[in-house]
């Protein structure tokens, strides 16, 4: 064992599931965060310990684990880096290009490791597709069409979750997953349209977009985002078409368990939706140890710090495109 | 009480042999034959149900009350406007033409002549498709914000080589597939469309590129709703069945899926044969004529109207200046 030491930053559902998955994969764990009561929360559930600040964390830790609002993505991660400690952020990576830039440049040159938390590339069924279109089953990928659709937070008014100066809005919060999943199938993002009713009809308070993608491969892909559906609804569906084949998931239609019973159990759902696969695998413990391999083993993890400036560029490309009405390429966006 | 009299005006189109067979059942109509530019389609067509082959379309016109338009796309005008000036009700197969200049040309025809004109858009009769706009209407999404359409299939040179001739057809999956998706979204949200983007490639279909086999369309309504279409011939041919159409809508209310062909049995046969959908849907071709019928008997007003036929062609037009351009590109079709 080389004695990675992990410090978690953030005691919400992000900070509390990977304090769990690295205590499942063996590795010490320290959290700290603003509130020192979510933190002994985590704590107590997962056996993480505590540290009194992010200064005394991050100097404790060999990786920071940011979990953290968006916001706050940019100056914790250059606290790391500085500390050359180094940094698994979750996605998205920052609120602005340049900030994702500083960060990706930061850990660059105080030569540590930098992983963005696309958890999405570690659930089976989209692992699976993926490897689908790799063995050429399809073909070369040509129309993909990749929708998320959960019901709004349940988070009180004023969550930074719904503040876009904070979170970068439903797009850059939920509907990154899937771009960042499109650019993984297709390459690179040339081009962004997109229309979010946040945009449209900011009075009614729904948040639901949809994003037209153009690669430069020639692929086209179609997004859906959504935080308009009704609770517990977390629907997934994924269909790349090729030149020779299609391959389709579409979780309303992959339920392995339904039931019928007079004494409903509880959806099982938190006060954020999350996608969920009948699988002995946790993504997220999955998506963790990939990283500690990487760090570990020297070699590239599933999603690189690239990845993740990428994710962001497109995410971005897609809420200018909603606020302008234009389409944004996403070498453009600062 | 007469028998309507109906002659099919060409037959390369793949629904020419269910007009038939169903205008031949029904008992108001007396089929009047059927021409088209091949002579060996015509006879076949015609003999399948007992009826003629016509030597010209001159000749059928003189016989017929009404014809059924189910020609290449690149006709629809000029076949049109023979009917009109013989004063014979047009119903057209979709699209309607392949400009929006042509579209216009044959409802200034027919309103001159004093004929109905009717687009042949089944979909309005699906009847899922029918409950799912009952259920908007009675206000169960609330009120609407977005609606996601799919309306993507097999390529169709399997029903005839026009079908991906650009020439003949006019285009590719963009001209095959938006059609039928914009006329509903126009049903659904009653409000024109006053903005088109659209994307397409040519990747789909492995060896074929003569025109587009994917597209994905994005449209804004005058009222704030937007959409989006997926147009594409994405269905291999190991496809189950030709494709489909289906309709999220999307309101402060939340979301309903309809899936217009889901109304079907699974069958597999031998291990070669793979699986096959089988409908058992309602015969939405079959309410689309009697609408026909019916509005010609009455003297109405169509339920798809030649100005329904325009709008979905002005947005098919409007999308391949897009595909152009890279760029958004606006309509103002009258309210």
């Amino acid at each position: 064992m080389s004695g990675e030491r992990v410090g978690v930053v953030g005691g919400g559902f992000m900070g509390g599931t990977h304090a769990a998955a690295w205590a499942a994969l063996g590795v010490p764990v320290t959290i700290f965060a603003e509130d020192a009561a979510d933190a002994a929360g985590v704590a107590a559930r997962t056996g993480a310990a505590t540290a009194g600040s992010l200064e005394a964390l991050i100097a404790g830790a060999t990786i920071v684990d940011i979990c953290t609002p968006t916001d706050t993505h940019a100056p914790i991660a250059l606290a790391a880096a500085a500390a050359r400690r180094h940094v698994i952020c979750e996605k998205p990576l920052a609120l602005s290009a340049a900030d994702g830039e500083a960060i990706v440049a930061a850990c660059a040159a105080a030569g540590v490791r930098l992983f963005v938390a696309h958890v999405l590339r570690y659930f089976p069924e989209v692992a699976e597709a993926k490897r689908i279109v790799d063995e050429g089953a399809i073909g070369d990928p040509a129309v993909i069409r990749l929708k998320r659709a959960a019901f709004r937070p349940r988070k009180p008014a004023g969550h930074w979750l719904f503040d876009p100066a904070r979170s970068g809005g439903m797009v850059l919060d939920l509907m990154i997953h899937d771009l960042d999943f499109a650019r993984w199938i297709a390459g690179d993002v040339v081009s962004v349209q997109c229309r979010s009713a946040a945009n449209e009809r900011p009075e009614l308070g729904v948040e639901h977009a949809l994003a037209i993608l153009r690669h430069a491969s020639g692929a086209i892909s179609h997004v859906t985002g959504s935080w308009a559906y009704a609770e517990p609804a977390f629907r997934t569906s994924i269909e790349i078409a090729g030149s020779r084949g299609i391959v389709a998931y579409d979780s309303e239609e992959a339920r392995p368990i339904s039931s019928w019973l007079h004494a409903a159990p509880a959806s099982g759902q938190g006060a954020v939706g999350i996608q969920k696969s009948l699988t002995r695998e946790d993504p997220f413990r999955d998506e963790l140890a990939d990283f500690l391999g990487a760090i570990r083993e020297g070699r590239e993890a599933r999603v690189s710090a690239a990845d993740g400036l990428a994710a962001l560029r497109i995410g971005l490309a897609a809420v200018e495109a909603a606020r302008t009405g234009r389409v944004v390429d996403p070498a453009e966006v600062a | 009480m007469a028998r309507l009299r109906i002659g099919i005006l060409s037959a390369a189109h793949v629904h020419a042999p269910a007009y038939l067979a169903l205008l031949a059942r029904m008992e108001d109509v007396a089929l009047a034959g059927v021409w088209d530019e091949d002579p060996v389609l015509a006879r076949e067509r015609a003999h399948a149900v007992g009826t003629v082959a016509a030597a010209t379309p001159a000749g059928l016109l003189a016989e017929s009350d009404a014809i059924v338009i189910a020609g290449v796309n690149r006709d629809h005008r000029a076949l049109a406007e023979q009917a009109a000036a013989a004063g014979v009700h047009v119903l057209c197969e979709k699209p309607l033409a392949t400009s929006a200049a042509d579209a216009r040309a044959i409802i200034d025809a027919c309103r001159r002549a004093g004929v109905l004109l009717m687009t042949a858009f089944p979909s309005p009769w699906n009847s899922v498709v029918e409950a799912l706009i009952s259920a908007v209407r009675e206000g169960q999404v609330g009120e609407v914000v977005s609606l996601e359409g799919v309306n993507t299939g097999e390529m169709p040179d399997v029903h005839g080589a026009w079908f991906v001739d650009p020439a003949l057809a006019g285009g590719g999956a963009v001209t095959d597939h938006v059609v039928h998706l914009a006329d509903l979204y126009r049903r659904i949200v009653r409000s024109e469309v006053v903005e088109v983007y659209a994307v397409a490639n040519r990747i789909l279909q492995e060896g074929f590129d003569r025109v587009e086999t994917g597209g994905l369309v994005a449209l804004r309504f005058r009222n704030g709703v937007f959409a989006t279409i997926d147009c594409s011939w994405s269905k291999p041919r190991s496809w189950p069945t030709w494709g489909g159409l289906s309709i999220e809508v999307l309101g402060t209310g939340g979301a309903i899926a309809a899936d217009a062909f889901r109304q079907r049995l699974d069958l597999w046969g031998r291990r070669e044969d793979g699986a096959s959908w089988r409908s058992f849907g309602s015969d939405a071709n079959a309410a689309m004529l009697r609408a026909f019928v019916d509005a010609v008997r009455t003297g109405g007003e169509p339920p798809v109207t030649g100005e329904d036929g325009l709008r979905a062609v002005e947005i098919v037009e409007a999308a391949y200046r897009s595909i152009a351009t890279g760029a958004p590109v606006r309509l103002d079709p009258p309210a």
